[in-house]
């Protein structure tokens, strides 16, 4: 899923990250005020922003205003877990429980 | 924390983190999300199409029955670590713990009394499998026993990953009302596998002399597990490819933690 961007994205160079505006996708299983920053995996036709990871307890899409890079810090509030945004070997980035 | 607007999430502390999530607030908040509007875990204007035939309704009422059998294991297990827990926010989220898995007991009972069961209770624990009755036998044991960090292994770890995967494999075939309800525990199941993940992952961190001693719980309640998945898998007319999947799910949670 592609969130709006919120400013223009620098292209040369990529210095800075992207930003997103993020907005309630109907997720309902944490308090209203969180809600923007989860949706559902909808399944093998679905595709992860550059702002989004899969949590891998619970499965749950986790978003950020930001852009991921490694070494970002990410909460899973449905499930409670801290992860770590890591690259994996095929260059994708993914997200790792940090105990 | 307020109702203030949150700009960035994962910004947090991760002390402010852990207090947000564990608290009683944040359950009923994330609960009401889900919950309010339904009745017995459904929306009245659901659509009752559950099985009209004798074998599949039976089939259904077995497969209830089993589920009831480990949602109570869990309310007895989740209440009883209440008082051994290790400190106030863990105490307190394991008492949003209770009324969650008592929510999933009375709900299930209810769904089986809509199938024409009239003494659900019994019925269920007449017709739940042996390996699910040992399980819960075993877990109450290591309650009883004081042991922390082995009791919510093989409840929030073991159990509840089990539970997770086979109610998300049953909820993708289910009929309407059955499927609600399976839905709305898997959102509360998110919860307790993430607590016990996370509470074991730090507790073997700072004292990894712990994990022999999981290891041997996990090697004397592993036959019980894979014969429960056995039996679900069965029960819910899961597909021979699907049910290595389902294995696998359930095995992740146990390896991220470094059993393999």
């Amino acid at each position: 899923m592609v969130d709006p961007l919120q400013s223009p994205e620098e292209v040369e160079g990529r210095t800075e990250r992207r930003r997103f505006v993020l907005e309630e996708t109907g997720f309902d299983e944490v308090p209203k005020r969180y809600r923007k920053f989860y949706r559902k995996w909808r399944g093998p036709g679905d595709q992860l922003g550059p702002n989004e990871a899969i949590c891998p307890v619970c499965k749950v899409v986790i978003r950020s205003s930001r852009e991921l890079w490694p070494g970002d810090r990410l909460y899973c509030m449905p499930c409670m877990s801290r992860l770590v945004v890591v690259e994996s070997a095929d260059g994708t980035l993914e997200a790792r429980v940090s105990y | 924390m307020g109702t203030a607007p949150v700009r960035e999430v994962h910004d947090l502390e991760h002390e402010r983190f852990l207090e947000e999530v564990h608290s009683f607030e944040f359950w009923f908040h994330s609960v009401e999300g889900y919950l309010s509007g339904t009745t017995y875990g459904h929306r009245e204007e659901t659509v009752d199409d559950s099985p009209s035939g004798a074998v599949d309704r039976q089939h259904l009422i077995t497969v209830l029955s089993n589920y009831c059998i480990g949602e109570m294991a869990a309310l007895e297990g989740a209440s009883g670590l209440i008082a051994i827990a290790p400190n106030q926010l863990t105490k307190i989220f394991l008492s949003t713990q209770v009324a969650d898995e008592g929510r999933h007991l009375e709900v299930l009972l209810h769904r089986m009394r809509d199938l024409g069961v009239k003494y659900p209770a019994q019925e269920a624990d007449r017709r739940a499998s042996r390996g699910l009755k040992q399980f819960r036998h075993e877990l109450l044991r290591l309650v009883q026993g004081r042991d922390w960090e082995a009791a919510i292994f093989a409840q929030n770890v073991i159990l509840e990953s089990l539970e997770f995967a086979v109610f998300r494999a049953h909820a993708e075939g289910a009929d309407p009302v059955t499927k609600e309800i399976l839905d709305g525990i898997i959102k509360d199941e998110r919860r307790h596998i993430g607590f016990g993940e996370n509470e074991l992952g730090r507790r073997l961190h700072a004292a990894p002399h712990v994990r022999t001693r999981l290891a041997r719980v996990r090697e004397e309640l592993d036959h019980l597990i894979l014969d429960m998945l056995e039996d679900s898998s069965r029960e819910i007319g899961v597909e021979p490819d699907r049910k290595a999947e389902l294995a696998r799910a359930y095995l992740q949670s146990v390896e991220r933690l470094g059993f393999t």
